[in-house]
């Protein structure tokens, strides 16, 4: 899965097809894995992520994505799919996306074809968005298949750029233990969001913009060590967010984010569409206590019964196949 | 004599000076992909260069985690191709010596691995048929070359490159000796603030 910093929402087509969207973000150590078994002696196929389905032919599944990669490469009968992973879907860290990534490279393999990064993300997001037709941007797709520290530029004519950003291993460690990240213990999902936010593309262009041409100068501030300044960045990009689209933030997320700037955090934002998921904060280390105590009462307090802190590490890896028993793959 | 010790000194001195930074730093972030991974890295080269993956795997497996060979944590896995010399004159007796790398090479390759090839010319057609053989497999591949990266500079997707004229052998392998002695500190300073860190937390 990845946190996104600055320049979400820019990925759109109806924006970068007019001006290059940019996102930074990063992988981190949250992972989905999906399971695929040939069962060359039952003639269905079965599908088993927080339900369980088993059905004749993949048109009959409800989950649209499994459904729709299926049968978009015409695989009809004798295979188990199963899915797991360190997070529920909907706490804004790229989860639903990820999983359209190893599912994508796992029906490769299945298929005995190994596909690079870019094919895996350009595939995923061709799913998401074409077959599937849910109203998301590509930078998620992108961040599962090529992990680590990434700048993504989306162009004009649909190609992306993805650029490395080669930050030392001190650098990501002080970066990352000034991170804060609270879960509102409400999941939402992107599309809910990012539908009225597609709508808001014109009358917002400016502001997206602004927020694309923010992303060189937050890596400026990524390779110069400039934490605090990073903090700012991301609450200026969070407040610009806002007004996006009415439903990015609501009063319980403002509430959070209050009373975690009000004891001392330096910046911070809500990770994914917004709407739900996750608050995170850049926090100065002397001031963590300080600001994890005051989330845990905000929360509290607005009855958010499952909120609590995500601990996260920044990782350098993307998609892999951790196993393929498959004697088809040729070697 | 002193003039011939200066000249060559100075020949080093420059390609040490012009170091493809952003490669190197391309490269690490490979290895430290494939660490995260549990992945393995295959190393090889001919003559010097073996010499040098030699080196490597010996500095990947066990210097990078001398001040901690207690510690019970996930380590670096690093093997010299071909692993034994048996190897070797099997392959390059029975097949021919185009495959002494490939050819083992293709018994143990999985996605999750990562191989350093190092070639001065770039062009030995055996350290080539490695490479090509990795990315037909979707393995990433570190390149170290010189004079002007030849082939393998073109199929690797960290392309270190010591540039210098045709021939430089002693030049180029000079340099590949500090890159591999860079990459192995890095890790080495890495595993130890890991070490601190997580005993920290």
């Amino acid at each position: 899965m990845r946190i996104s910093f600055v320049g979400g929402g820019t990925d759109l087509p109806d924006f970068y097809k007019r001006y290059p969207g940019r996102v930074i973000s990063t992988s981190i150590d949250k992972f989905v894995y999906v399971a695929i078994n040939r069962t060359s002696l039952v003639d269905k196929i079965s599908a088993r992520y927080n339900f369980a389905e088993t059905v004749d032919h993949p048109s009959e599944l409800k989950h649209t994505r499994i459904k729709a990669a299926l049968l978009d490469m015409d695989i009809t009968k004798g295979l188990e799919i199963a899915s797991f992973a360190s997070l529920s879907q909907g706490t804004g860290m790229g989860s639903s996306s990820s999983f359209s990534v190893a599912l994508i490279k796992a029906l490769y393999a299945y298929q005995g074809k190994r596909i690079g990064k870019r094919e895996a993300a350009e595939t995923a997001a061709r799913l998401e968005i074409e077959l599937v037709g849910e109203p998301i941007g590509k930078q998620d797709q992108y961040a599962a298949a090529f992990g680590g520290f990434n700048i993504f530029q989306f162009n004009a004519n649909g190609s992306v750029d993805v650029k490395p950003i080669l930050l030392g291993y001190k650098s990501a460690f002080e970066f990352q233990n000034h991170l804060l990240v609270f879960f509102t213990g409400t999941a939402r999902q992107a599309s809910s969001v990012l539908t009225e936010q597609k709508g808001n593309i014109d009358k917002k262009f400016e502001t997206l913009k602004e927020m694309s041409d923010s992303v060189p100068e937050f890596e400026a501030r990524l390779l110069k060590g400039d934490i605090k300044g990073l903090g700012a960045m991301l609450h200026e990009g969070w407040v610009k967010k806002k007004t996006l689209s009415s439903n990015v933030s609501n009063s319980a997320i403002d509430g959070l984010y209050e009373a975690g700037m009000h004891h001392g955090a330096w910046g911070g934002k809500v990770l994914g569409a917004g709407g739900g998921g996750c608050v995170m904060f850049v926090v100065p280390p002397s001031k963590r206590v300080a600001v994890h105590a005051a989330l845990v009462e905000k929360a509290s307090g607005l009855g958010m019964k499952n909120a609590k802190e995500i601990p996260i590490d920044f990782i350098q890896s993307g998609v892999e196949i951790v196993h393929n028993s498959d004697k088809n793959i040729s070697l | 004599m002193k003039e011939f010790i200066r000249d060559f000194a100075k020949k080093v001195e420059v390609c040490l000076e012009d170091l493809p930074t952003e490669e190197i730093a391309k490269a690490i972030n490979i290895i430290q992909a494939c660490y995260e991974r549990d992945g393995r890295i295959y190393i090889f080269g001919n003559g010097g260069s073996l010499a040098i993956a030699t080196h490597w795997v010996s500095d990947i497996n066990k210097t990078i985690f001398s001040h901690h060979l207690d510690h019970p944590g996930r380590r670096f896995q690093a093997v010299r191709l071909p692993s034994t010399e048996s190897e070797i004159t099997a392959w390059a007796n029975d097949v021919g010596y185009d495959m002494v790398f490939a050819g083992p090479l293709r018994n143990y390759l999985q996605e999750t691995d990562v191989i350093i090839a190092i070639s001065s010319s770039g062009n030995s057609a055996n350290i080539i048929k490695a490479a090509q053989l990795a990315r037909e497999q979707g393995v990433p591949v570190i390149g170290l070359s010189g004079f002007d990266g030849g082939e393998l500079n073109k199929l690797s997707d960290a392309k270190i490159l010591v540039k210098t004229e045709k021939g430089e052998y002693e030049v180029v392998e000079s340099a590949h000796g500090t890159i591999m002695h860079l990459i192995t500190k890095y890790f080495k300073d890495y595993f130890d603030y890991l070490v601190e860190y997580r005993a920290a937390k």
